[in-house]
């Protein structure tokens, strides 16, 4: 297939990638081109110059620090998540989901940040990093300014990355002891996902277990990931029990209009998203200290 | 170039162990500089969508999709296409040798892109179990489909089976 014409410019620094963004009207940042490269190839966007920032080393890094929490350059691939033994310890489902992500040829090439800023409702990092409370770097010409992943994710296909900002890093919060559990509903293995659920759990000490904080975030059900304020409410200071997460878990896309799509009706995505939450609740508690 | 639409890119890329000093447009794909560019029709086209990973090949050591990357970010890399195999008795390398010996294809189309994902995972995983296997061909589709076969001839290229014709 041939592409629509197009420039390409690989910056060989960040701040050159601003620039470049800057400079042109319908510049477009290129990282691992998974989605990108077939946008162009039907001809879905007007790009005028890509900016290929893949091999930019200031935006492929893994950093882990000694508190649990870690930062991770948004260029950095699924493949480069997936091996990362650091990574893992401290916050074992990014490098799950990258593990898992479509063939080992993309997980190759694509990365967390395209995934992240692509936004489309069924992209796997959203919820997760949603749950997870990531704050989310963009450069800009101005600066570098962090906006939590909860505000990041506006829509369809829509984040907070301005024109002429790239997204930089993202940064993951300790776990400290807290469970997360991601579960998504896929007719085969590498099917778009139907319905996703990330609960994130911290749990109390002492027998029987109580939950002192749930997180419970959607995905699939909406252009951007929902939080399900009314279950996470149901849950904190309740019972870490199978019963006390039904009956949460059973208020999680109450009042969601969810699409309807040749992969699954609206109606069933709903039922289907609180069926996740339960699981996902259930595999955070499992994982919680 | 003007019949491209667009400037010309100065790329220097490692094919096959021969270096190439080539200008190409921004919008070539990596499968079509392969295939037009330096005539290596062993890529193959399928899909041209980013499905069904018959243009596979190695680029710096990975597989990836050559129809999801562009020639111009082929810049300073090596590629290793499927032409790259071959030094065994029949000209052929043993993971091939043993797609001969079990059957590992029938119409052939997705063969160069599976051999070369064979290729990466022995790489990888010398001894990896059928799962892993399996788990590693995802990406890439047969539509005669072939898998059994197409998994017996990696067990038996692990095995180092592959290698002797009797």
């Amino acid at each position: 297939m041939l592409l629509a014409a197009t420039e390409y410019v690989r910056p060989a620094s960040l701040e050159e990638a601003l620039a470049a963004l800057a400079g042109t009207a319908g510049a477009r940042v290129l990282a691992g081109g998974q989605t990108l490269i077939n946008v162009l190839k039907h001809r879905a966007a007007a790009v005028e110059l890509l900016v290929d920032i893949s091999r930019l080393e200031e935006l492929r890094f893994i950093e882990v620090a000694s508190d649990g929490s870690a930062r991770i350059g948004a260029a950095t691939t699924y493949l480069e998540l997936e091996r990362s033994a650091p990574l893992r310890a401290v916050a074992p489902t990014i490098g799950e989901v990258a593990a898992g992500t479509v063939d080992r040829q993309v997980r190759a090439r694509g990365t967390i940040g395209g995934n992240a800023c692509f936004a489309d409702p069924a992209s796997n990092y959203p919820p997760l990093l949603f749950a997870l409370e990531a704050s989310m770097e963009i450069a800009g010409p101005a600066g570098t300014r962090s906006v939590p992943a909860g505000e990041f994710f506006l829509g369809l296909y829509r984040t907070a990355v301005g024109a002429g900002e790239l997204l930089r890093s993202i940064t993951l919060p300790p776990l400290d002891g807290a469970g997360v559990g991601y579960r998504s509903l896929q007719l085969a293995a590498d099917s778009w996902s139907i319905a996703r659920a990330v609960a994130w759990v911290r749990c109390a000490a002492g027998e029987p277990r109580t939950i002192e904080a749930a997180r419970v975030v959607l995905g699939c059900v909406a252009g951007a990931p929902v939080r399900a304020s009314a279950t996470e409410a149901l849950l904190s200071g309740g019972a870490a029990s199978e019963e006390a997460v039904s009956a949460a878990a059973s208020l999680a896309s109450e009042g969601l209009e969810p699409p309807s799509d040749v992969h699954a009706s609206g109606s069933y995505r709903r039922e289907m998203a609180a069926v996740m939450a339960k699981r996902a609740l259930l595999d955070a508690i499992g994982g919680a200290a | 170039m003007a019949t491209e639409g667009s400037a010309v890119h100065a790329i220097e890329v490692t094919v096959n162990g021969v270096p190439h000093s080539v200008a190409v447009p921004a919008r070539r794909l990596l499968v079509h500089f392969i295939r037009e560019t330096l005539g290596l029709r062993g890529t193959h086209i399928g899909c041209d969508t980013g499905n069904c990973g018959a243009c596979s090949v190695i680029c710096d050591g990975q597989l990836i999709k050559s129809c999801m990357m562009l020639a111009v970010q082929a810049d300073g890399c090596e590629v290793e296409t499927i032409e790259s195999l071959g030094d065994g008795p029949d000209g052929l390398d043993p993971i091939q040798e043993a797609f001969k010996e079990h059957h590992g294809l029938q119409c052939g189309y997705c063969t160069p892109g599976i051999v070369l994902n064979a290729k990466t995972l022995l790489a990888e995983n010398p001894h990896p179990s059928e799962a892993e296997i399996r788990r590693a061909l995802k990406g890439n589709i047969c539509r005669c489909t072939g898998y059994v076969n197409i998994v017996a001839s990696i067990e038996a290229a692990a095995a180092g089976a592959g290698s002797v014709t009797p």
